[in-house]
């Protein structure tokens, strides 16, 4: 335990609270595995799980999409619960999350062009754009919103998000709507979803896996950033290097859960805000909170969009937003974050 | 030397005759930037006719887009271009006003229709008409004119804190509003039909393609009524962005006024994306353009042809450019507007009224 470190550490609580993440996350997905269009009964599912070699409908099914699937919503809800508490500790904004700042919309242009220009196909391929494109809109709309004039430095990274969100965005539509054949391709990617994205699995799991692991160190130097620039420094912490370190993983988390199912929003503010409501402020217990409150909000919510879907499904996107909107408002309604 | 100075050291007489001319020449530059704008309507509309025609001679196409020939001239620039091109206009105005009612009511540049999710309210009661009950007569506009109020109204409660609306709160809350507006969007979006998807995109990014007399017809009686109620309001707004204290003092109901004018830039708004779709910038970008080029107390008066010259320029890009035609009119708008947006937030001295 470092001196550094603000208060309100306190690991029993914050260990308590995480194995209550991990029983939640357990549960969503045997949810996951278990719920979907298809009735599978809950002792054929235990039995095929025994069995993995086991022949039949209900045994695809399970191998092929819901498990990969389930597996693939816990890894991007990770990522992007990480992405987001990195980002809001290092910007200071509550409201920031890579798809309210526009990172996952530049992820995902980067990725369009690379479908169209240079048929990448895969997403093991076209990861490395997606990465460029995120590193490339976080540090516009961090140029432009630290610049901005508008009152309140929240509200400045927020509206340079929105800007630079709806240009790729209209940069995307440009370039996908004459061509047929990438317009189905791209129409569901583009608004993020899990269906039928189960084989990405492999393609995305080391780049998240790597990004996961090396923001877990982080919290401690997180802690010492949000002391300011000038303790920070006093401290011993070279400011500019932990910041570029901290950006970077935060760039890389976003972009591997883009390029596996598309831009998500919203996930990373809940995520974020959920665990620091849990277990406090101190990062070292906040920041894995917040990747397991991602993972559980993610599978949730694509299990709540198979279920809610009638004949087909709600995208998770959709859902994801659903959940997030009241969120952000309730964050935006508070007294301390709007200041003119 | 400013008016103060100036009164400071002459008789009272002399300042009023200073003022009031001051007062004539804003007049008479208003009306001639006015003029400049139509003129240059009129030049895109003639530019939005003829361009890439092919097998209709260019003696045709005013007879035609008159109504007075036949066989393809009449089908090419009567049933097709024309209508076009005056639903991009007249759409255009209508997002322009929407656009600087509400920055001059809110008094905050950022807070217009098109950033603040109602336009985008009115495009998902518009969808929701169109896939629930298509076949209903103007049930579009009414959706769209529900869904409008319906955001106006959500996002008044929402940004209301002990009694104040701050402007920042609007323009947050509308922010978070508008995403949830475009996840229902693209719900509908992904439902559709491949052959539906042209019909989807319109909705999701806003494109004058596909305008007949209808549209226009019901545009036109939009924005002539619009304009009406714009004018009724001009005086009582002119006084609140004084602050509320002194436009009471002054006799204007100020809750009435304030009301009013959310409902109509709503109304504006919704109008014209129930027919063309949430094209997006329209409405932010109008009234500080019209400001620059007018004066900000002005801007109201300009910012409708400032907006119509806007859409009908992006229209015949999207339609007509190399390379990238043809395009939704809204990705287009949005090329220009996003980049505005961004130097807007960056040059802005606060207090600005628009």
């Amino acid at each position: 335990m470092s001196d550094t470190s603000p208060p309100a550490a306190r690991p029993a609580r914050g260990a308590a609270v995480l194995l209550l993440g991990a029983v939640a996350l357990i549960v969503v997905v045997v949810g996951g595995i278990g719920l979907g269009a298809r009735d599978i009964a809950p002792w054929d599912t235990v039995r095929i799980l025994l069995h993995p070699d086991a022949q039949g409908y209900n045994a695809h099914v399970l191998w092929t999409e819901r498990i990969p699937r389930t597996l693939l919503a816990v890894l991007v809800g990770a990522a992007l619960g990480g992405s987001g508490m990195i980002m809001q500790a290092l910007t200071m904004n509550p409201l920031a999350d890579p798809g309210i700042l526009g990172v996952e919309q530049g992820a995902a242009l980067f990725v369009v062009c690379g479908v169209l220009f240079l048929d990448l196909n895969d997403a093991h391929d076209y990861f490395w754009l997606a990465l460029a494109g995120a590193a490339v809109s976080a540090l516009l709309v961090y140029t432009i919103g630290v610049r901005a004039n508008t009152g309140s430095a929240t509200l400045g990274l927020v509206l340079a998000g929105v800007a630079v969100a709806a240009l790729t965005v209209s940069v995307i539509t440009l370039l996908v709507v004459r061509d047929e054949a990438a317009f189905a391709q791209l129409r569901f990617w583009s608004v993020g979803q899990l269906t039928g994205r189960a084989d990405v699995l492999d393609d995305i799991l080391p780049f998240a896996a790597v990004g996961l692991l090396a923001a877990l160190p982080l919290g401690r130097t997180l802690n010492v950033l949000g002391l300011g620039a000038d303790t920070a420094t006093g401290l011993g912490v070279n400011v500019a290097r932990a910041r570029l370190v901290g950006a970077a993983i935060g760039v890389l988390l976003c972009a591997a859960a883009t390029a596996a199912v598309g831009p998500v929003a919203f996930v990373g503010l809940v995520g974020a805000h959920t665990a620091r409501l849990l277990v406090g402020p101190d990062h070292r217990w906040s920041l894995p909170m917040s990747m397991v409150c991602g993972a559980v909000l993610l599978c949730a919510a694509d299990i709540a969009g198979r279920l809610a879907g009638g004949d087909g499904e709600v995208q998770v996107g959709v859902m994801t937003a659903v959940i997030g909107t009241p969120f952000f408002v309730w964050l935006a309604r508070r007294a301390d974050l709007v200041r003119v | 030397m400013t008016v103060l100075d100036h009164a400071a050291k002459t008789s009272p007489t002399e300042t009023a005759a200073l003022l009031r001319r001051r007062r004539h020449a804003a007049a008479r530059r208003t009306a001639a930037l006015v003029t400049l704008l139509a003129a240059l309507l009129v030049g895109l509309l003639a530019v939005a006719l003829t361009v890439d025609l092919k097998r209709v001679p260019l003696s045709e196409v005013a007879p035609a887009a008159l109504g007075l020939r036949d066989g393809l001239a009449d089908y090419v620039i009567f049933k097709i271009r024309m209508p076009r091109a005056l639903t991009a206009v007249l759409a255009g105005a209508l997002f322009g006003l929407s656009g600087v009612l509400y920055q001059r009511l809110i008094r905050n540049p950022l807070a217009t229709p098109d950033i603040i999710g109602v336009s985008a309210g009115a495009g998902a009661g518009a969808l929701t008409m169109l896939v629930l009950l298509p076949a209903l007569p103007h049930g579009m506009t009414l959706a769209a004119l529900a869904g409008a109020f319906a955001a106006v109204g959500v996002i008044h409660t929402l940004s209301r804190r002990r009694g104040t609306v701050d402007t920042y709160r609007v323009v947050l809350v509308g922010i978070g509003l508008s995403a949830l507006f475009t996840s229902y969007h693209t719900y509908l979006f992904t439902l559709a039909d491949d052959q539906d998807q042209a019909t989807a995109m319109r909705w999701f990014v806003g494109s004058a393609a596909g305008a007949d007399w209808t549209s226009v017809t019901i545009l036109a009686w939009s924005l002539g009524a619009c304009a009406l109620g714009a004018v009724l309001l001009e005086r009582p707004l002119s006084g609140l962005t004084l602050g509320d204290e002194m436009a009471t003092g002054l006799g204007a109901r100020v809750p009435l006024a304030r009301t009013a004018t959310l409902l109509l830039g709503a109304a504006a708004a919704a109008l014209a994306t129930s027919v063309v779709g949430p094209i997006a910038f329209v409405a932010l970008i109008s009234g500080p353009i019209a400001a620059r080029l007018a004066g900000a107390d002005r801007a109201g008066w300009l910012a409708a042809p400032v907006g119509a010259v806007l859409v009908l320029a992006s229209d015949v890009i999207a339609q007509h450019a190399p390379v990238i035609s043809p395009v939704p009119t809204g990705a287009c708008t949005a090329l220009i507007g996003a980049p505005y947006f961004v130097w807007l937030i960056l040059r802005r001295t606060t207090g600005d009224p628009t």
